[in-house]
């Protein structure tokens, strides 16, 4: 039990790391995204090129590069920080590539039935399009979502002070590392379960709708 | 030739009216061709709808009715042609999907110009009602009561009073249609465009369509059709446009065209069209 509390201090940052990467993703996905599907050729290559570097990249590699390489500068980051925006880089990729084939899925009739009717673009992006492509989105950004919970363990190598960097400490300081790593494995799957949950019932409220 | 961003009065005088407001058609295709990557599909069509008419527009398959009513709209980018509306150039652009309203100049023409498609096209995230009023409140700047209020009636008039509530997916494909009818007609259209709006019908639910469309003609709405019923374009239509790979074969008042069709062409769809 008291193992539990010792890891569970490390809860917050696991949580920080996570969303805090999540909604950098999604937001810098938003142009990526809408890059990846532009008219213009050298466009939609670039931002293809750019998704596919940045997935080639491990995301741990990504950590450590985000914080070496800003440790050359002069802006002072902590750990934390440097881990959301290591994460958030991977992120953006995986996130625009969902937010595309979101889109893909609509209809062209979805989007002249908005133009014939001479909706303004903000009108049929927030209106038309994007409730229907929330639908699609939402299944794999929760996979998603849980996938990067877990992969923000890999923020404890550069020292972010997550369940699994305390379960590190615990288990080098008192040699029970089964113990420990039992408990953080535990503590995972408490915490992904909410966030399944909740985009199951989102889905299939917004699906309800739709496929009525 | 370029289209551009304004709706400007056009500086020659429309052909035959010696004039540009007042007595000009509500709308005037001068020359229209269309191509899709490189290869024209419709070359150089002109036509002119007076308000009130009824025109249809029929041909075989691949012969560019539906590519010449979609440009209308600039749903399709024509690649040379003027489109005149009362007499005014309209002038748009569009991208790969149809088009993004970028300016108001074309914004304001599509809200003049209903729009009803073969495959009806409603948000199928929104109950009937809710697909009415929609556009109202977003293109034309509605306050959503005298929307709703709106459309209710618009639906009252398809009729479908009863139904606001329904998601598209739970209603059947003719009240679907007429839902889209009632959504086009919800913005004061100046003309109505149906491309063919009953082929993914079956029959006995084409017939609401059709009956909602002849009484649309009865109350005097101008509108242009792309269509493969043949029974409409005879007794609905005030004028047939025949049209066959990509040009206008022949039109003239229904009657003479469905009846006694001049060109050979005309004649060997119509037969085969009628001997099914």
């Amino acid at each position: 039990m008291e193992l539990l509390v010792l890891l569970s201090s490390g809860i917050g940052q696991t949580l920080g790391i996570t969303f805090g990467a999540l909604l950098l993703g999604s937001v810098l996905a938003v142009p990526l995204a809408a890059l990846r599907r532009s008219e213009l050729p050298a466009a939609s290559t670039a931002a293809k090129i750019l998704i596919e570097g940045i997935r080639g990249v491990p995301p741990i590699v990504w950590l450590l590069l985000i914080y070496f390489a800003l440790g050359e500068t002069d802006l002072k980051l902590t750990t934390f920080q440097a881990s959301v925006i290591g994460l958030g880089i991977v992120s953006t990729a995986y996130i625009a590539e969902i937010y595309r084939s979101g889109l893909d899925a609509i209809p062209g009739g979805q989007f002249e039935a908005a133009d014939a009717l001479g909706m303004p673009f903000g009108a049929k992006f927030f209106k038309v399009i994007t409730p229907q492509a929330a639908t699609v989105v939402i299944p794999p950004l929760a996979t998603f979502a849980i996938g990067l919970l877990k992969d923000s363990a890999l923020a404890s190598v550069i020292g972010a002070q997550d369940i699994t960097f305390r379960a590190f400490q615990e288990a080098q300081a008192n040699l029970n590392g089964l113990t420990v790593f039992m408990w953080a494995a535990l503590l995972y799957i408490l915490l992904s379960i909410p966030i399944a949950a909740l985009a199951r019932y989102t889905g299939s409220r917004l699906t309800r709708k739709v496929a009525a | 030739m370029n289209f551009s961003v304004h709706n400007t009065p056009l500086d020659t005088p429309v052909p035959g009216t010696g004039s540009t407001a007042g007595t000009a058609p509500i709308l005037e295709l001068r020359d229209i061709r269309i191509e899709y990557k490189g290869h024209e599909v419709v070359h150089g069509v002109s036509l002119t709808v007076q308000r009130g008419e009824v025109i249809a527009l029929i041909g075989p398959s691949g012969a560019g009715k539906s590519s010449l009513l979609r440009s209308i709209n600039f749903l399709e980018q024509p690649s040379a042609g003027q489109i005149l509306v009362n007499g005014q150039q309209v002038q748009g652009q569009a991208g790969r999907r149809g088009a993004i309203a970028r300016n108001k100049a074309l914004a304001t023409h599509r809200r003049d110009v209903g729009m009803v498609f073969q495959q009806f096209n409603l948000f199928p995230h929104l109950t009937a009602l809710e697909n009415v009023v929609l556009a109202q409140v977003h293109s034309l700047g509605r306050n959503k009561d005298e929307a709703v209020a709106r459309a209710r009636q618009e639906l009252a008039h398809v009729g479908l009073t009863g139904h606001e509530d329904k998601y598209p997916a739970k209603c059947s494909g003719g009240q679907q249609q007429r839902i889209a009818i009632a959504r086009a007609l919800a913005m004061d259209p100046q003309l109505m465009l149906f491309d063919e709006p009953t082929s993914s019908l079956d029959p006995e639910l084409g017939v609401e369509v059709l009956n909602t469309m002849k009484r649309l003609a009865s109350e005097g709405m101008t509108m242009l059709v792309v269509t493969h019923e043949m029974h409409f374009a005879e007794d609905v239509a005030d004028r047939v446009v025949f049209m066959a790979d990509g040009a206008v074969v022949e039109e003239g008042p229904a009657e003479q065209v469905m009846l006694h069709p001049a060109s050979e062409r005309a004649k060997t769809f119509l037969s085969a069209v009628r001997g099914r």
